[in-house]
């Protein structure tokens, strides 16, 4: 009997050794923080039935306000984190009443194309604010220290970012098909002039989403401060990796946007190993994979 | 009726009246005597100004008339000119001189159709997997693919493209006819510009007015009918996006030896963007609002170089400018120049039935009227009416 649990000791070290584990880490927190945006994304276009070109420079945005508050106002990470998620949430908001709810009626192209403006203008307003360096945050204090998990030390906030995404998904499910609100933003996005006519406040509830939806993005960004250094342009590198994220999972579906995200970060942790470069062009390839064998994503046909 | 009884007839009314063909007879006079009369820059910027113009036009075939919005056109802009540039420093040396003086010429027309060409192979497979897709889906796949041609580009695979270097593009002189030419010449290269894109338009042009064009629109305007009278709209937007890969690689082709060098920016999504923002700008509904677009933006953006205050922060301004356009100008630029040669003719009329006092009246009415219509959309927009295409 104690021979067998010895052997089965053995064994398991074995696995751990050759697993690699660290790089499945990574690649899940990568995916942690995608997860967050692709969500954001989902979101909006599952019910409002606009792709928001503009989410990565919204994330950015959330980006440099979560360092801005970490680093040189207030010094406290966490008060970045909601600034930053209701500051995206309110510009989401002004961009949404202001601008995008005067075309419903158009074609999506034209709606698509104003989304597209936006990004020119945000990415100007935030060279205008911040500069075109690179900053850097620090890890936040609270989890400044390193976790021992199956034989690898990771850090804690990586950790942290994994459940926190698990706990976003899991809530906003709940939220979705358990409540009242879930409900009548589930009605809304099937139909959206039944909804009106058995007196859904459709303006309301659309602006409500694209709030939820432009919060998520703005978090993701502010979380993502500690972890890589942010300059002008990754608002521009996060909307291709959403996009991909958003394909391969498929636009509307949250399960989806969850396992494209640990997909693409997966490839991204492990992609260097396989072929130089492979984290950057690997994404495409399962993109294009998933697309011949499968258009409408894996997860595809809506939550 | 036949072409040449068209001709005739294009002439004879441009002899008569300002109809379209004068203007264009107009147009095309001044652009052969262009480099004669205009300083150098301004025909630098002049080609650039053609190559933009195909650039928009061919991305409008796929938008304004298919209507499927592709946001990785510099997929093969970037593509063409980056076969242009290996074909040039990898083969060029290996084509036997026996060709004699006139080789550059010929290496160079050579490496142009293999850049076509291999834009052509590219597209093929590319446009049947997009086509595949409606039409968020086709923007999307177009723009990550267009990105995944700069992120290959930029990881410089096996020394062929130089990563963020680029390739030189450098144009020798032939002996055409006894006669030496640079071909890097700046009048020269505008000659051979201006011949390519006068063809490339005339194409393009007998595309969109072909059986094949009216498919397109058919397409664009209801697919579901066009699949019920038998049309095969997934092959035939695939035929038009091949189509389009074609004039846009030609257009990449011809910028290349322009700005003496391709680089991994001409991939990247803003020059996509320029494509899109001409056509929208310009209009897409109509053949030359892509032309009038991107005539806009690349003067635009000139005179903001002008002001450094403006310069410094132009792609605010762009932004701004895209978003009134598509809130308030349905039609783009071009529905503007149109209705502006439109309100032009009424003031002819007048002058011709009341003289100068007509003209008079008739102009304070008519920018009255327009501008009391601004203010009333405008009022109308801030209380938070809906905004109808116009």
């Amino acid at each position: 009997m104690a021979d067998g649990r010895r052997v089965c000791n053995a064994s398991v070290v074995y696995l751990l050794e050759t697993i690699p584990i660290r790089e499945i880490f990574i690649g899940l927190s990568i995916g942690s923080r995608l997860f967050l945006i692709a969500l954001g994304l989902s979101l909006i276009f599952g019910v409002l039935g606009v792709l928001n070109f503009a989410h990565g420079a919204l994330y950015m945005i959330g980006a440099f306000i979560g360092m801005s508050f970490t680093t040189e106002l207030v010094g406290n990470f966490w008060i970045g984190l909601l600034a930053a998620g209701l500051t995206v949430g309110l510009i989401g908001v002004v961009i949404e009443s202001g601008f995008i709810r005067r075309i419903y009626d158009r074609p999506k192209l034209d709606q698509l194309i104003l989304t597209f403006a936006f990004i020119f203008v945000i990415n100007e307003l935030v060279l205008l604010t911040w500069g075109t360096g690179t900053k850097t945050t620090p890890t936040p204090q609270l989890l400044d220290f390193d976790v021992a998990l199956l034989g690898a030390s990771f850090t804690a906030y990586r950790v942290f970012l994994i459940l926190l995404s698990g706990t976003v998904m899991i809530t906003l499910w709940l939220v979705l098909q358990r409540t009242f609100v879930g409900r009548v933003v589930r009605a809304t996005s099937t139909d959206r002039d039944m909804s009106a006519l058995l007196g859904v406040n459709v303006p309301r509830v659309y602006t409500g989403v694209f709030f939820v939806g432009s919060a998520l993005t703005g978090i993701g960004g502010a979380l993502a401060a500690p972890i890589q250094g942010i300059t002008p342009g990754i608002g521009n590198q996060v909307i291709i990796q959403a996009f991909i994220i958003v394909v391969i999972g498929g636009l509307g579906s949250f399960v989806g946007a969850f396992a494209g995200a640990m997909i693409i970060g997966l490839i991204n942790s492990f992609g260097v190993l396989v072929i130089a470069g492979g984290d950057v062009f690997l994404p495409f390839l399962v993109m294009l994979l998933v697309l011949i064998f499968r258009p409408t994503g894996l997860f595809g046909g809506g939550s | 009726m036949s072409l040449r009884e068209r001709t005739a007839e294009s002439v004879a009314s441009a002899r008569t009246g300002w109809t379209k063909a004068r203007i264009l007879a107009i147009t095309l006079a001044f652009l052969l005597v262009a480099p004669f009369v205009l300083p150098e820059f301004q025909v630098f910027v002049l080609i650039e100004v053609f190559v933009f113009v195909l650039f928009a036009t061919s991305f409008n075939l796929l938008y304004g008339y298919t209507g499927l919005l592709s946001f990785g056109h510099a997929l093969f802009y970037a593509g063409g000119a980056y076969g242009l540039a290996i074909f040039l420093r990898d083969i060029g040396p290996l084509l036997p001189a026996a060709l004699g003086g006139v080789s550059p010429l010929v290496v160079f027309g050579f490496a142009g159709v293999a850049g076509v060409i291999a834009i052509t192979l590219v597209a093929i497979p590319v446009g049947y997997l997009s086509v595949q897709l409606e039409e968020i889906y086709f923007a999307m796949i177009t723009l990550a693919f267009g990105m995944g041609l700069y992120t290959v580009v930029l990881q410089n695979p096996g020394g062929l493209t130089n990563g963020s270097e680029g390739i030189l593009v450098l144009l020798g002189s032939a002996d055409v006819l006894g006669l030496t030419v640079q071909l890097g010449s700046r009048t020269t290269y505008y000659y051979f510009v201006l011949a390519v894109f006068l063809l490339s338009m005339y194409a393009l042009w007998r595309i969109v007015v072909s059986p094949f064009g009216a498919v397109c629109k058919s397409i664009r305007e209801n697919p579901e009918r066009a699949e019920a009278i038998g049309i095969n709209v997934t092959r035939h937007q695939w035929l038009t996006f091949i189509l389009s890969a074609m004039f846009t690689a030609i257009a990449g082709i011809l910028m290349a030896p322009h700005h003496n060098i391709v680089s991994p920016e001409m991939a990247y999504w803003e020059t996509s963007a320029v494509a899109v923002v001409s056509a929208v700008l310009g209009g897409p509904s109509v053949f030359l609002g892509p032309a009038f677009g991107a005539i806009a933006f690349r003067y635009l953006r000139w005179i903001i170089t002008r002001v450094p205050a403006l310069e410094a922060h132009w792609e605010l301004a762009f932004g701004i400018l895209l978003i009134v356009v598509i809130l308030f100008l349905n039609k783009g630029v071009s529905g503007g120049v149109y209705s502006f040669a439109g309100w032009l003719r009424r003031v002819e009329l007048a002058y011709n039935s009341d003289g100068l006092e007509g003209v008079r009246n008739y102009i304070r009415e008519s920018v009255q009227g327009k501008l009391s219509a601004m203010v009333s959309t405008t009022t109308r927009y801030l209380k938070g009416t809906r905004i109808e295409g116009n």
